[in-house]
């Protein structure tokens, strides 16, 4: 093993960013074509990003600070440059060269001074530090880890006082009216940019999906209420986040958006298995287009989701995006710690992804909703979850259905995808694969005999 | 006394608590187990946290509803579905290449595979061109889907009848407009005189349209039978069904409406010698009220019209000569092009290959650069009406006499898959002079070159024989003028004739047209048009040779 950083996610990378504006902007120059001379080596990445100067902007990331550089003029820290050589890095489009540049190695080597005359500074109380002598230049890994406790409580006071605002503003709501509050679209985007100042981005995403309820019809403001209702609870849960059990408070943390490391999710056991892909769901309007990869075990049947982001709209090189339904994966597989075990990555694969057949033993809705139930136990603010069925779809009133071998129907969800799923069905019996949600079922996968349908 | 449901907290929070204060002290259903949670004292976070536990309960408790209403289920199918490569293959392809190959699917016994269906209904719902080839590879599982969907549902309709159960008799009575004409084609597939039957019982209850298009089935599996329907239809209120029924009569070789066109026409034409060379002279015809019953117009179509209704046999019984000697004699005054206007019109009608050769060698008798009227049917229309062999035997040699208006590209695009070896080879040949011309100079200075060098179309023995003598006033060219060959070469010509290459060109047998026309795509100074017409010309051949490898 080499001691190479263990990748960050993308959602790590992005938790960095000052504000939403920097997300986009950090998430349009994430693709391979402003960039040259990007390379890693150690703890140290750097790239040259062109810009609309003659000169490429030099951007440097220190991983273990983390802290920034850059040569662009922006005054936003980091800037969309380190941020979206970062999001290239985290999807392994940067490579391990070894011998940083000059500009890199000069940063480096400044920072190191420095800190070693901090260093010097504290332990000779308070006199001016001496000049930086090359080569003495090594911070122990005791400072280190004394930075990176103050940097995580100081975190964790950002992220106190944003959520604390947060349940001001959600009393304000209700106090004052959602009818006029909400009146107007995109009334959550100041609070959202607040809780992303406060590095709570979980919290932020939340509040921007539910910018546009207002303009979702009649019902909205129940379906507002909801939402509200359901982040106060996250509040309240944050609140008291020391007395919660150990799993709760890891859901809590989680959603609201302290970021697990991918060497944090590897470190958990790995669980081997023909990993089925069931389906693929792709979010493109999501604030950062992102695909969803539900996969079951073919021996132990446990259901695991890959969740990846394309910044820049493409899922490029990143092979866990690439997964296809109906073909299966030998591979270990790691779940995050955040109950219930679903979202996961791929550790080690013990093969290439093949053709596969249909998967056996589909559950039916009873199962379905007992899962469910059992899941929400465990996280309430759960908005999905994963369903392998028998069915047939079924029309009653205007409306389809999915029925199962019972006769017990839940309503089916899209549009598009009722086609194809009702011509493989013909109106008999058919495995699908999809989301299960309060709202009813999305079909994302038929199985036509052997063969997988993506819907 | 009920706890508070989540409506309660909806229409306070809509309004606002400082406007209308709540108490929340019990909550309904499974919620309150958790009320006592709730702290009154602070009304915001109450009713946020009461609508929390009403919400994850609902959430949580989220259950299958039962009892639905089941409807039937589609029929088994035994004709095999496409294998999947097959079925990628479709995806790909414009209509018209999408059209042949499902028309060779249908052709070869298979159905289209289910998880297509969608993709082939939407095609032939956007695309009419489309429907005959789809509705001829749905089977079972696709009309039971197409009934889902009113765009769809026409799409289904037009299933070849021979292909279609016996409908349901409801159908005729309620059903909309394309159903009951599918259902009447279906029932005259089956029983022509139970359709015609059936559609004269309720005639006079039709809307004059219902009475044109519902006519219009009879076409299928036509015979005398039908004549005294079709004759009663000629006295119908609207033209339309009036034109509909003169036309199926015309079709009817021994019925009394021919002998009426018959006896009109043969006063027409009459030969006169002149120092023992013969010509035609038309006399002008008159009209009466059975002419106009007979669909005849008033006008200066009469003649053309006249000639165009009578059965070509008339000429050849009253004027004693064979359709290539008639064909080739000149005509007094300038009648020469309403004459074989009309004979055109009736070669095309009668399918009449013996009179079409000899009209197609006889070409056009006008101006040399006049445009033929609209009354002229195209050498290619005629052409459609020789025997394959003869048709594509006729394409080539335009070809090779370098003509490349639009008559003779749509001639050669016209003739029937798959393409016999030399009319293949004349295409390659062509397309392949066409590109090197290209190639050595400029593109555009090349293309009206070409034109000037087009070589009439081979002139058939009769028509050398017989006089120069023109109809036409002014000096007479040297050769009787051909229309189609003094038309200039169609602009961009190549890239028309590679669409249809790529259709049409053989994919079994030892010649591999793909890669001749990818040889040409890629040619130096190609320009880029060809280029890219060649390309999708080669891909559409290669995906029809994988096509027939799939379905054999």
């Amino acid at each position: 093993m080499t001691d190479v950083v263990a990748r960050w996610t993308t959602e790590n990378v992005l938790a960095l960013a000052p504000d939403a504006s920097s997300q986009r902007a950090a998430a349009g120059l994430a693709r391979p074509a402003p960039w040259s001379g990007t390379g890693a080596a150690g703890e140290l990445v750097w790239g040259l990003c062109a810009g609309s100067g003659q000169q490429p902007y030099q951007a440097i990331a220190d991983l273990t600070g983390p802290a920034y550089k850059c040569s662009c003029p922006s005054r936003k820290f980091p800037c969309k440059h380190v941020l979206a050589l970062l999001l290239v890095w985290a999807q392994g489009g940067v490579r391990e060269t070894g011998e940083p540049p000059d500009y890199a190695r000069a940063w480096q080597q400044a920072r190191t001074a420095a800190a070693a005359g901090r260093g010097a500074a504290a332990d000779q109380g308070g006199t001016e530090p001496a000049e930086g002598v090359p080569g003495v230049a090594k911070i122990t890994s005791e400072q280190k880890r004394a930075a990176a406790a103050r940097r995580s409580q100081q975190r964790a006071g950002r992220v106190a006082a944003g959520v604390a605002e947060l349940q001001m503003w959600l009393r304000d709501q209700v106090m004052a009216g959602v009818s006029g509050s909400a009146g107007r679209f995109g009334h959550t985007e100041a609070i959202a940019a607040r809780m992303v100042d406060a590095q709570a981005g979980g919290l932020a995403g939340v509040l921007r999906r539910m910018s546009v309820i207002p303009a979702t019809g009649d019902g909205w403001p129940a379906r507002l209420l909801s939402e509200y209702a359901q982040l106060h609870l996250l509040t309240r849960a944050h609140e008291r986040l020391d007395a919660l059990p150990d799993g709760l408070a890891t859901v809590v943390r989680s959603r609201i958006g302290y970021p697990t490391g991918r060497d944090e999710v590897l470190a958990t056991p790995q669980v081997t298995d023909r990993w089925q892909v069931l389906g693929v769901r792709d979010l493109p309007d999501a604030p950062i287009p992102a695909r969803r990869i539900w996969l079951r075990g073919r021996v132990n049947r446990r259901f695991a989701l890959l969740l990846s982001f394309a910044p820049g709209g493409y899922f490029g090189a990143n092979p866990d995006a690439a997964l296809a339904p109906g073909t299966e994966l030998h591979a270990d597989l790691h779940y995050y710690p955040a109950p219930p075990p679903v979202r996961a990555v791929i550790g080690t694969r013990h093969g290439s992804p093949a053709r596969g057949s249909r998967p056996d033993q589909p559950g039916d809705l009873a199962a379905l909703v007992a899962a469910w139930a059992a899941a929400l136990e465990l996280d309430p603010w759960l908005t999905e979850w994963p369903a392998l069925l028998a069915g047939t779809p079924a029309k009653d009133r205007g409306r389809w259905y999915l029925a199962d071998l019972s006769g017990a129907a839940v309503p089916l969800l899209g549009q598009d995808c009722l086609w194809p799923l009702l011509a493989v069905s013909g109106g008999h019996p058919v495995t699908v694969a999809g989301e299960w949600s309060p709202a009813g079922l999305l079909p994302l996968t038929v199985w036509h005999g052997d063969r997988a349908v993506p819907l | 006394m009920t706890g508070l449901a989540y409506a309660d907290l909806v229409a306070a929070a809509t309004v606002g608590l400082s406007h209308r204060p709540l108490q929340i002290t019990a909550l309904s259903g499974a919620a309150d187990e958790h009320a006592g949670l709730i702290d009154p004292g602070d009304q915001a976070a109450a009713l946020l946290d009461a609508a929390a536990l009403l919400v994850t309960a609902r959430r949580a408790g989220m259950r299958p509803v039962t009892g639905l209403a089941s409807s039937p289920a589609a029929d088994h199918d035994a004709a095999p579905e496409l294998s999947a490569t097959a079925a990628d293959l479709l995806r790909g392809p414009g209509p018209a290449l999408l059209a042949d190959l499902l028309a060779l699917a249908a052709e070869h016994g298979y159905r289209a595979p289910a998880p297509l269906l969608p993709f082939l209904l939407d095609a032939a719902a956007r695309d009419r061109g489309l429907i005959t080839a789809v509705a001829g590879v749905l089977g079972a599982r696709g009309r039971w889907l197409a009934g889902h969907r009113p765009d769809w549902q026409r799409v289904a309709g037009a299933v070849p009848a021979g292909v279609l159960p016996p409908g349901d008799p409801a159908v005729w009575e309620t059903g909309g407009r394309g159903e009951r004409r599918s259902y009447l084609a279906g029932l005259r597939e089956r029983d022509p005189a139970a359709a015609r039957e059936l559609l004269a019982a309720g005639w006079s209850r039709e809307t004059g349209e219902d009475r044109a298009g519902l006519l219009a089935m009879l076409a299928r599996r036509l015979s005398p039978d039908d004549e005294e329907f079709l004759e009663a239809a000629l006295d119908d209120r609207k033209a339309s069904v009036r034109a509909e029924a003169a036309v199926l009569l015309g079709r009817l070789p021994g019925s009394a409406f021919t002998r009426r066109a018959a006896g009109r026409a043969a006063p027409l034409l009459r030969i006169e010698r002149h120092a023992a060379r013969p010509r035609l002279v038309a006399s002008l015809p008159g009209i009466d009220e059975a002419g106009v019953r007979d669909g005849l117009s008033r006008g200066p179509l009469l003649f053309t019209q006249i000639i165009a209704t009578a059965p070509l046999a008339v000429w050849v019984t009253e004027l004693g000569m064979s359709a290539a000697e008639l064909t080739a004699l000149p005509v007094a005054g300038d009648l020469a092009v309403m004459v074989r206007a009309g004979w055109r019109q009736a070669a095309i009608r009668e399918a009449e290959p013996a009179w079409a050769q000899s009209l197609l060698a006889a070409g056009w008798p006008g101006p040399v650069r006049a445009r033929p009227p609209g009354t002229w049917p195209r050498d290619h229309e005629l052409a459609a009406v020789l025997p394959p062999d003869a048709r594509a035997e006729r394409a080539a040699s335009l070809l090779r006499a370098g003509m490349t208006n639009a008559d003779a590209v749509a001639e050669v695009a016209g003739c029937p898959a798959p393409w016999p070896g030399p009319l293949a080879g004349a295409v390659v040949a062509a397309l392949r002079g066409a590109v090197a011309a290209a190639a050595r100079s400029d593109a555009a200075a090349v293309r009206p070159a070409r034109a000037a060098q087009v070589v009439p179309a081979p002139v058939p023995a009769a028509a050398r024989q017989a006089p120069a003598a023109q109809a036409v006033p002014g000096p007479a060219p040297a050769q009787p003028p051909v229309w189609s060959s003094a038309a200039p070469a169609r602009p961009g010509w190549p890239a028309e004739l590679a669409a249809a290459a790529g259709l049409r060109l053989p994919v079994a047998g030892p010649a591999d047209y793909a890669a001749a026309l990818a040889e040409l795509a890629a040619t130096d100074n190609c320009p880029p048009n060809w280029a890219s017409a060649l390309r999708r010309a080669a891909d559409a051949i290669s995906v029809r040779r994988a096509f027939l490898k799939e379905i054999r």
